[in-house]
């Protein structure tokens, strides 16, 4: 291993700069007037306007931001308890139960994970038209219930993490298969779970072309707020678009501050296992 | 439903079980068959959500799109029967199509290039010594989190023509300020920034997890046989991590040949038409414009989407075989 | 096991149904179920700022037993999928829905998924409304009226005072109207204007396509299609030639070659980069925002070489699906009436298509503050009343907006030659307009 020099210091703190400052610029625009947008140089300090841009984004009947961040919560918590839920369940029993068949459904799984989800966008809307569930937020969540990856995620975890003596053992004490899973697999699992369902909740907060699709601006998610706010025909407020996109980020923000190691411990461990 | 008579993996009790009376021996019967049931049912039972939701809205529609595809089918005409492959033929001689291809692949080859090298190059640096590693790492992986949306609408002020701040920073290097959308080359390097910006960290990190599995000691035999660090780089880290490189290419070609979002809020939130569109359209943004604007010709953008499925596998398989030999080539 | 864990679990899975039949239960748009104490809920639907809220608040009042739900629906072009969308599928439209006129015709090909007005009672209407504007409402046959008229978007000129005065041109409006009775003396007078060299940076108008526009409506009575929905621009000369006169002023370097409604037009207006903008009614508070107070009192209202035409407006009509029909009427004839259309133009200056309204003094009498005082009634009522009707045909606006206006900004920018890019537009017009 070797030292690392002043230079890779340098190196490194400039990418997180470049990383850190669009972010940061929107939350300094935020709480500036609409002058600051158009900045030469871009103004480096915030500033005292963030109450009042926000007080005007809640009060624009465009956007329906507050509908929006609301939506995008209940449905990102939604999809998420079921993903780690189904994913667990499912990665438990092709880790450590004997069934005819494991092996076939799980080269499904394995397939189903190189599948673009776009590509079956087109029919998934047929279908949303023909359940009627056009502008209504199931049509955003029952379609993401379960997650191909998530079940490859929790197998892999499962098979090292869980060990066979244990199961036995809860066996030799006459524990069905289903308290076997609440008692002791999914416990063990839980680290594995917890990047999972930060994964999963990330990328359903974040999903864009989707909501777009099947809602509309009087029923939107976080994302369809954004882009009414940004695209608004009529709209000069520039400030306020940037203080919704900056508050759009703040959840994410909060929960990679609370969990980012292990988010780090996740992208790194499930790649070296794939 | 049949009760398996043989219980497969039942843990055999050592101790012969004391004698019962028979309200007990009925009890520990039933409890008996219900757990061979148990056993034999449980697996199927929590793997049955995962398929059951996926047949329906991962499979069915999959194949349903092929079907689609064969079919003149619009939203506003309704189901005007089957076309066999006429709607692949009109795909194919629209140059509206191809010029999207051009503008998807090449977008995706400005961007994800200098992507992974950038990303090689964090990761051998974070693969030291450090102080304040989860920091650096959570610095980097940053942009990951923020969402596409917000990136563009970011970045759509970053590059706007007059007033915005990547003309500024030409400006102030004494160069002239580039019309953003106005031409290809332009357009392209601006959404690659915007997808560079995102994805960089990520493939940093999963390099450097890769890195770390490398065994010291290989780096210390080198040393001693006098490779300089950035010899032991290119030929003892490249090579060794070379399945996750190619990890990282399939996923980024996955990805790339999808793009949607940013293009979109570069070009102000719409799909269909815009400044300079023809420069920087992509594949996606043609399937909705197709699909969901204006005819929402549901055939025709079908048939676009299962040739899009097809240049997946097929460039997925290209990058393959690509990386696989240039890799060995440099391992001497 | 301690107890507290298991029944967190419980939580989350009791959590997980709940949230399974909760989203089931999510509203979508609601299709006018009665509410509490037999009031039943009207779904209005609009697109832009049309400027309904006080007209929607003062109609609630009135009729205590309606309750109206106003979804802000965003741009137009948002709008539009999502309505072909619930038309297709015979759910999820309003009771009442605002229609642009650039799209109408389309809505029009398609009668069924629409209510009769004439069955409601609007026959009575006719002599309220701007006759182009009561006609264009009707089906092809005339059998069926489907929408009454909102605003229309009476053309006139705004011009910067300050640039003009620089430059060495007259600043007041009657003296400016007269430099320009015609297009070609417009550009004329853009010329003479660009001769000076206090306004070297300033361009004499926005963008080449505005001029497109006006020119169009006031020389010929189609402009895609003929009245029998075939598309013929190649045979309407007037489309050319207004094409090519825009390029022509882009080349003699006139035009500012900006993109309508985008950042750098925005921010253009605060930077008083040119000089005159052709400006309907409703667009007199859109420049007020952009020029922001710098601006104020530095604009002025001339009329419009060619004295007429017609930017934008709106109509309001029950699709068929509607489950309240009598009540959604009420609301459309309130909206459309003098004091709904009145309002309107208060709140955010849309221009009134009744004839009541126009006549009012509150109108008529009106001026702009914003705009040095000038007399916003009269000069827009004028422009108005000289209109020429013209056809626009079903897919007008796509065709318009995604198509020609783009192909000619591109042409103006000097990425394509007019002939390039005039052919790429006929072909893909002709695309979306046979597709």
């Amino acid at each position: 291993m070797w030292e690392a020099s002043p230079l890779t210091y340098v190196a490194l703190i400039i990418a997180v700069l470049l990383a850190i400052f669009p972010i940061a610029w929107s939350f300094i625009v935020a709480s500036r007037d609409n002058s600051s947008v158009y900045k030469i140089p871009p103004p480096l300090v915030p500033g005292g306007e963030f109450a009042a841009n926000t007080q005007r984004l809640l009060a624009n009947d465009q956007a329906h931001f507050l509908i929006g961040l609301a939506n995008s919560i209940f449905v990102s918590s939604v999809v998420t308890i079921s993903v780690v839920l189904f994913s667990t369940l499912a990665g438990f029993a092709f880790a450590k139960l004997r069934f005819k068949g494991a092996n076939a459904l799980l080269l499904i799984i394995i397939v189903t994970m190189m599948i673009p989800t776009q590509l079956g966008y087109i029919p998934l809307y047929i279908l949303m038209i023909q359940l009627g569930w056009l502008g209504s937020l199931q049509a955003v969540i029952v379609p993401f219930l379960v997650k191909g990856f998530g079940v490859f995620m929790m197998r892999q975890y499962a098979m090292s993490a869980v060990p066979d003596e244990l199961i036995e053992a809860a066996r030799m004490d006459g524990c069905s298969t289903w308290r076997i899973y609440w008692n002791v697999v999914l416990p063990t699992l839980r680290p594995a779970a917890a990047v999972l369902g930060l994964l999963t909740f990330m990328e359903t907060w974040n999903e864009f072309l989707w909501p777009y699709l099947v809602l509309d601006g009087d029923t939107p998610t976080i994302q369809y707020s954004l882009k009414i706010l940004a695209t608004g025909n009529y709209t000069t407020d520039y400030v306020q678009v940037f203080t919704g996109t900056a508050l759009a980020i703040v959840p994410l923000l909060l929960v990679f501050i609370a969990f980012g190691r292990q988010i780090i411990g996740g992208i790194m461990e499930g790649s070296v296992k794939a | 439903m049949s009760v398996n008579t043989h219980a497969a993996g039942m843990p055999r009790h050592a101790a012969s079980p004391p004698p019962l009376d028979p309200g007990q021996r009925r009890k520990q019967a039933r409890q008996v068959r219900l757990g061979r049931l148990d056993l034999k049912m449980s697996p199927y039972l929590y793997v049955a959500p995962f398929f059951i939701l996926f047949a329906v809205f991962g499979f069915f529609p999959l194949i349903y799109t092929g079907w689609v595809s064969m079919r003149e089918w619009g939203l506003i005409k309704g189901d005007q029967g089957f076309v066999g492959l006429q709607n692949f033929q009109e795909v194919l001689a629209d140059a509206n199509f191809w010029n999207a291809m051009l503008n998807t692949f090449g977008i995706f080859v400005v961007a994800t290039v200098p992507q992974l090298l950038l990303a090689l190059m964090l990761a051998n640096w974070l693969n030291r010594k450090l102080r304040f590693r989860t920091a650096l790492r959570m610095g980097i992986l940053l942009p990951n989190i923020t969402s596409v949306a917000a990136v563009g609408i970011v970045f759509g002020f970053i590059f706007a023509d007059r007033y915005g701040l990547a003309n500024w920073v030409l400006q102030s290097l004494s160069l002239d300020p580039v019309s953003w959308r106005g031409s290809r080359w332009a357009s392209w390097t601006a959404i690659a920034f915007m997808v560079d910006w995102r994805w960089t960290g990520y493939n940093a990190l999963i390099y450097l997890a890769a890195m770390q599995a490398i065994p010291r000691d290989l780096y210390e035999s080198a040393s001693l046989d006098g490779a300089s660090p950035t010899r032991q780089f290119w030929q003892l880290t490249v090579p060794l991590i070379q399945p996750t490189i190619l990890f990282t290419v399939i996923i980024s070609t996955i990805g790339g040949m999808q793009l949607f979002t940013e293009p979109l809020m570069f070009n102000y939130g719409a799909a269909g038409s815009g400044s300079g569109l023809e420069n920087f359209q992509t594949i996606a943004m043609y399937i909705y414009t197709t699909t969901f604007e204006g005819n929402f010709k549901y055939g025709l953008g079908s048939a676009m989407s299962w040739l899009l499925f097809m240049l997946i596998i097929f460039f997925a398989l290209i990058n393959f075989l690509l990386v696989r030999r240039s890799l060995k080539g440099s391992v001497k | 096991m301690s107890v507290p864990r298991r029944r967190l679990r419980g939580i989350a899975a009791a959590a997980l149904a709940a949230g399974l039949v909760l989203s089931a239960a999510a509203c979508s748009a609601s299709d006018g179920d009665s509410g509490e104490g037999g009031q039943s809920t009207i779904v209005l639907q609009y697109f832009g700022s049309p400027g309904f809220d006080a007209a929607v608040a003062a109609f609630q009042s009135a009729n205590p037993d309606i309750k109206v739900d106003a979804q802000n629906m965003g741009e137009l072009k948002d709008f539009t999928p999502k309505l072909n969308q619930w038309l297709a599928t015979g759910q999820g439209a309003g009771d009442v829905v605002m229609l642009e006129e650039g799209t109408l015709l389309g809505y029009l090909e398609t009668p069924d998924k629409w209510t009769n007005l004439l069955d409601l009672g609007a026959a009575s209407l006719e002599a309220d409304f701007l006759p182009y504007k009561w006609a264009n409402g009707f089906t092809a046959d005339k059998s069926k009226l489907v929408g009454l008229g909102t605003d229309i978007g009476g053309l006139a000129m705004c011009y910067r005072t300050d640039l003009f005065q620089k430059a060495g041109l007259p600043t007041a409006r009657d003296e400016v109207s007269k430099l320009w009775p015609t297009w070609e003396q417009y550009a004329a007078t853009g010329k003479r204007f660009k001769e000076s060299d206090a306004v070297k940076d300033v361009a004499w108008i926005d963008t080449a396509t505005a001029v497109m526009q006006p020119y169009i409506m006031q020389n010929s009575q189609t402009w895609f299609y003929d009245t029998n929905n075939n598309y013929i621009v190649e045979q309407n000369p007037i489309v050319r030639e207004a094409w090519d006169f825009g390029l022509q002023m882009a080349s003699d370097g006139l035009t500012g070659k900006l993109q309508r409604w985008q950042p750098d037009w925005n921010a253009a207006f605060a930077n008083a980069a040119f000089a005159t903008v052709p400006c309907p009614a409703w667009m007199t508070g859109s420049i007020a925002e952009r020029a922001g107070d710098a601006g104020k009192g530095k604009w002025d209202i001339a009329t419009i070489p060619g004295g007429s035409g017609n930017w934008g407006g709106s109509y309001l009509a029950i699709p068929e699906q509607s489950k309240n029909k009598e009540a959604a009427y009420k609301l459309l004839t309130y909206l459309t009436g003098k004091d709904g259309e009145l309002s309107s133009y208060k709140e955010k200056g849309n221009m009134p298509s009744n004839v009541k309204a126009l006549d009012d003094p509150a109108f008529k009498d009106s001026t702009n503050e914003y705009f040095s005082n000038a007399p916003t009634g009269e000069i827009f009522g004028a422009s108005a009343k000289s209109l020429k009707p013209i056809y626009l045909g079903p897919k007008h606006q796509g065709i318009w907006e995604n198509h020609f206006e783009t192909e000619m900004r591109n042409a103006e920018q000097g990425k394509k030659t007019s002939d390039e890019a005039w052919a790429k537009a006929v072909a893909d017009g002709k695309k979306l307009a046979e597709g």
